[in-house]
């Protein structure tokens, strides 16, 4: 079968982003602004040729791959290329029914990124490092080999870090070393227990793919062949202790990335100072890396010790999406709020993985992708506001509704999809993990009290989401009060690119909230897939997890 | 591995297992006599008649060029460095020179090669780039005296870098702690030279006196150790010292000279407590000078290492782990921390720079170290051998990669600092404005320095990780899957050396990111708006490191086995 992976959606973005940013790197400031509109122009067609792609693989136009059924550790659009022999290093990609949705969630953001931020300054750099972005996490969810996910995982922080350093706000400097610094560091712990992993394997049983000076291999299928069956046996892969401390070791870069409470710090910092484009990606996929490498690594591998930090795990996503909730109430900046509500969500993904319930992984698997809509629409709400109104205070600005309808509509769309309005896609997923932490709680016995957490963050949302809406949004009467960052200046409404950005968001938020079977079916295959492949042989009839 | 051919010096094969030596050689007399070239006649006594001479008086146009030395320099050490790559493609062959006598000088393998390739490349590199650092402008006839002057002193400094090329690659090939000792004493009095160069400035005179008071004392205290092998072995050949040593190694005499022999070594590869002199010496040089110094130089300290920590005391010969295990240790993880800390406060790029290069030293140690505990535990270390030829080989591939990014940082500081000093970060700033590509270039050596994947530095950091893993995991994964029952606690300490590394690392990204922020975010420096500096030659150069770095990044295998071989070859009992 033809390689549809490697040079089509990683290989030609990052090209093309390298060959784009060498052709303007000599060209002077006027060269730049000309070359600006053409760039842009070529990297919306290039993120649309990506689009087309994964839609194509979903009709399977491309390839016929069905995306249910594929059973555990199975993956389609397989393809492996020998990279640094040596060491057992391969260019292997695959798609699975757990990558694709964010492949696809990627190439959709990448074209709607672009068009919401149709003016950036600086456009004949700036669209570049955004396709670049797109390939680099493209990468990061294509990857089958160890090594490869590492350098596509450390990849996406060179754009990122770029995009904040060059077009973020007034404290981007800080915001951008943070923000590298906080995730590098959690993630060089994870290579250490990468490699500790890499020479636990056995050398002694012909592994496959094995590096000729290692005679280890850093192939993701194989190691996961290995573990499932070392783990079937009855005993623990690698044994319990050693297990246990690779388990957290692996589970610090993801939580990091993901964030949770109380590695989240750097997470508001980027928000706030990243610019709009940055934000989009960065709470629309970037965060999802951390939920995906989870499932793909830790969970996949050693799931006696996800038994055994079930707790951990429930107590720490209890504490985001709690904390997270809280602390967005006390947010009078409406960016740093939004970025403190995704805190909030990423706990719900938490929490979904910690029942260690179909269902509740299913409903994590598909806040991922819900999140990954939504929260780009709430950044492009927050971009617009900002470049419009020149300030992010909640309260600068009050009756909105009045001369920005547009916006006031999007802001108050994007402000109900994200506190689970029925019919939209966030409502979905929440639901989900409500239903499955009921079974959770009732196999286990455990007390209702756990139940207090969601149910008081449910109230906490919706107060701090109205909150911020009334003030902005309807305050006033027919007294509008434009903001005094303007100057008296008219007040405009957002430009067309924006509008079309929004609606297109908007759609989708809908499609997928009452359609959600179009991309729940397979998500909720992959969990069946991985219960039937991995946790019930392997953990047996545990609380109930069925 | 077969057996070495026997060559006597100046025997027949001496030439071809010398040749980029001898390259050297030539282009060390080319060097002295073309610059001096010129319509110098000679009058026989008692006559008119006046006899062309060639040497001295009015020179030719060409001999006169200030560049001419540079391209003396750079064509001879480019060719031995082409020399040595194509003996590579070639296959090695084993050639040991012995004297009359039956004593071993010196021994050309996979080793010696592949760091003759580390000197040749860091050397021509930075003789290339320095080509327009002394520039003079007058050319030809009407050459003032100042600018003659600057002439001659062109050739001195192209003079300084041949020999210290021919010292460090009579270190890389000795076999005799002596032979050793004559080519690390060449290289370094060439360096003290090359670093005081500058007399012009304070920093480059008072830098240079440093180095080399501390330098000399490093020395001596090093030939102090080397009498006391002598007093106890009766020789300072490798073979009897390490047979001497197998015997009686542990008894208070030979331990006491290693210990002062390394004092000179661990100078060379600033590893802490004998690192204060680096930042000074690199500070006050030129930036292409402290480019070979935290490169070259430094692969000539830890050829030293290498060789009396692994041939001379080496860990095979003490049952389990080799004696200077935990005091080798200690001392990498000092000097990696002391490094990294000391780096994040400095605000002189080059010291920052010095202070890296100190931090990369102790991941060296570290790599070292774990070579060390290669046989701490007979049920389940492994195959001991396999794994010391993969730390030495990720050894050998980082001090190669070094090459690239660490003297490129240097290259771009160098092209900063010939339009004034660049002693503050802040001279960096702006540079993203000023030249994106130079900017680029730098981004990646800083990242690459601190290790983000795909540069070279990750590569060379991940193997260098591996490695010690490997050692300290042993065959365990086997013994679990036999069902033997490990705990985290049952792997080598040496494990926790890469823990520390790698916050190392994450330190190490703060001081590298800086840097970055500074070239992309803040405003060029009062006097620095306009254009930089010409001089193509140094761009080229930069280009080449850049190149280097991303290419082995991404596709490293074949510069891996290539190490893996000069691994192998460095001790046949493994």
């Amino acid at each position: 079968m033809q390689d549809w992976i490697s040079m089509p959606l990683v290989g030609f973005p990052l090209v093309a982003s390298i060959v784009l940013l060498a052709f303007v790197s000599n060209a002077n400031e006027s060269m730049r602004n000309r070359l600006s509109n053409p760039i842009r122009m070529a990297t919306l067609i290039f993120s649309l040729v990506l689009l087309a792609i994964t839609t194509g693989m979903f009709f399977q136009y491309f390839g016929n791959a069905s995306w249910e059924g594929i059973s555990f550790n199975n993956y389609e659009f397989t393809h492996r290329y020998t990279w640094i022999e040596s060491l057992g290093i391969h260019w292997t990609v695959g798609l699975d029914a757990l990558s694709f949705p964010m492949v696809w969630l990627t190439t959709f953001l990448l074209p709607v990124t672009i068009i919401a931020t149709w003016n950036e300054k600086n456009g004949a750099v700036y669209f570049p490092i955004i396709l670049g972005m797109g390939g680099a996490l493209i990468g990061v969810f294509v990857a089958l080999d160890l090594f490869m996910f590492y350098v596509f995982w450390e990849l996406t922080l060179i754009p990122m870090f770029f995009l904040i350093l060059m077009w973020g706000g007034a404290d981007r400097k800080y915001a951008s070393q943070k923000f590298f610094i906080y995730t590098f560091t959690a993630s060089v712990i994870m290579l250490l227990g990468l490699i500790t992993l890499y020479f636990f394997q056995d050398p002694v049983n012909p592994l496959e793919y094995a590096g000729s000076m290692t005679g280890r291999t850093f192939d993701i299928p194989t190691i996961t062949q290995h573990a499932l069956m070392e783990n079937s046996n009855g005993n623990w892969y690698l044994g319990t202790n050693i297990q246990k401390v690779l388990f957290a070791m692996l589970m610090l870069g993801f939580l990091v990335k993901l964030p949770a409470v109380p590695f989240h710090t750097w997470l508001p910092d980027a928000h706030v100072q990243a610019p709009t484009g940055g934000s989009m990606l960065l709470a629309g996929v970037m965060l999802k890396m951390g939920a995906y490498g989870m499932f793909r690594l830790p969970i996949s591998l050693f799931p006696h010790a996800l038994e055994y930090f079930q707790l951990a795990l429930m107590i720490i996503g209890m504490v985001s999406l709690v904390w997270g909730a809280i602390v967005c109430l006390g947010q009078t900046n409406l960016k740093k709020m939004v970025a403190y509500s995704s805190v909030s969500h990423m706990g719900v993904i938490l929490i979904g993985i910690a029942t260690m319930q179909p269902m509740g992984w299913a409903a994590a698997l598909f806040m991922m992708f819900a999140h990954g809509i939504i929260s780009p629409m709430l950044f492009a709400v927050c971009g617009a506001f900002k470049h419009h109104y020149h300030s992010m205070e909640i309260g600068a600005m009050r009756g909105m509704a009045k001369h920005s309808p547009w916006l006031a509509t999007s802001m108050m769309f994007a402000w109900m999809a994200s506190l689970g309005l029925p019919l939209l896609a966030g409502f979905v997923a929440e639901l989900m993990m409500l239903i499955a932490l009921w079974y959770f709680l009732a196999a286990e016995g455990w007390s209702v009290f756990w139940m207090v957490g969601p149910a008081l963050v449910l109230a906490i949302t919706a107060a701090y989401y109205l909150w911020s809406m009334q003030r902005t949004i309807f305050e006033g009467g027919d007294e509008t009060q434009p903001p005094t960052s303007l100057n008296g200046q008219p007040v405009p409404d957002i430009a067309s690119p924006e509008k079309l950005a929004m609606l297109i968001l908007a759609l989708f938020t809908i499609v997928f909230g009452v359609m959600p079977w179009i991309a729940l079916d397979m998500m909720h295959d992959w969990t069946i897939q991985i219960f039937e492949g991995l946790i019930l042989p392997i953990l047996g009839d545990f609380n109930g997890g069925a | 591995m077969s057996n070495a051919t026997i060559v006597e010096p100046f025997g027949d094969g001496f030439v071809n297992a010398l040749c980029p030596e001898l390259i050297l050689f030539a282009g060390l007399l080319l060097l002295i006599l073309l610059p001096n070239l010129g319509r110098g006649t000679f009058r026989i006594p008692g006559t008119q008649l006046r006899l062309p001479w060639l040497l001295g008086g009015k020179r030719f146009k060409l001999s006169s060029d200030p560049r001419l030395p540079a391209w003396i320099a750079t064509f001879t050490l480019g060719g031995a460095f082409l020399d040595v790559l194509y003996i590579f493609s070639q296959g090695l062959e084993r050639v040991s020179i012995v004297s009359e006598s039956g004593k071993e000088l010196l021994l050309i393998n996979g080793f010696s090669r592949i760091f003759e390739l580390i000197f040749f490349g860091a050397l021509a590199l930075a003789a290339f780039s320095s080509m327009n650092r002394l520039q003079v402008n007058g050319i030809g006839s009407k050459i003032s005296e100042r600018e003659l002057y600057n002439n001659r002193r062109q050739a001195d400094f192209y003079i300084l870098m041949v020999t210290c090329a021919l010292g460090m690659s009579v270190v890389a090939l000795a076999q005799d702690l002596f032979v050793l000792f004559i080519g690390l004493e060449l290289a370094s009095f060439s360096t003290y030279v090359l670093v005081a160069f500058l007399k012009e400035s304070k920093v480059g005179v008072e830098s240079g006196m440093k180095y080399f008071i501390v330098g000399s004392v490093a020395s001596g205290v090093g030939l102090y150790g080397l009498s006391m092998l002598y007093l106890w072995a009766g020789s300072l050949q490798f073979s009897v010292l390490s047979a001497a040593f197998a015997e009686s190694g542990t008894t208070a005499l030979p331990l006491i000279g290693i210990g002062f022999v390394l004092v000179g070594f661990g100078f060379k590869v600033s590893a802490a407590p004998f690192h204060f002199a680096a930042p000074d010496a690199y500070a006050g040089a030129t930036s292409p000078v402290a480019g070979v110094l935290a490169t070259a130089s430094k692969a000539m300290g830890m050829i030293g290492l290498i060789r009396m920590l692994l041939i001379i005391a080496a860990p095979e010969s003490s049952d389990g782990s080799a004696v200077w295990l935990v005091c080798l240790g200690v001392m990498a993880a000092i000097t990696m921390t002391w490094g990294n800390l000391a780096a994040l406060g400095s605000d002189n790029p080059k010291r920052m720079l010095a202070y890296s290069s100190v931090a990369h030293a102790g991941y060296m140690l570290a790599a070292l170290t774990a070579v060390g505990a290669w046989n701490w535990d007979a049920a389940v270390a492994g195959d001991a051998s396999a794994a010391a030829v993969a730390v030495m080989t990720a050894l050998i591939f980082h001090l190669v990669v070094l090459v690239a990014f660490k003297l490129g940082a240097f290259l771009v500081l160098s092209i900063l600092e010939s339009e004034g000093g660049a002693s503050s970060l802040s001279s960096l700033g702006g540079l993203a404005k000023r030249e994106p590509l130079l900017a680029v270039a730098m981004f990646i050596f800083m990242i690459s320095l601190a290790g983000v994947p795909p540069m070279a530095g990750f590569l060379s950091k991940l193997l260098v990780i591996m490695g010690i893993v490997r050692i300290a995991v042993g065959d365990m994964g086997a013994e679990i899957a036999d069902g033997g029952i490990y705990v985290l606690g049952d792997m080598h300490w040496v494990w926790w050396l890469a823990l520390l590394m790698l916050i190392n690392s994450a330190i190490s990204v703060f001081y590298y990111l800086r840097v970055v922020v500074v070239m992309f975010f803040d405003e060029p420096e009062e006097g620095r708006e306009g254009p930089l500096p010409r001089g193509w030659q140094v761009r080229v150069a930069i280009l080449a490191c850049v190149l280097t770095t991303v290419l082995v990044g991404v596709a490293g295998d074949s510069l891996i086995r290539l190490c893996e071989m000069a691994a192998q070859s460095l001790n046949y009992n493994w």
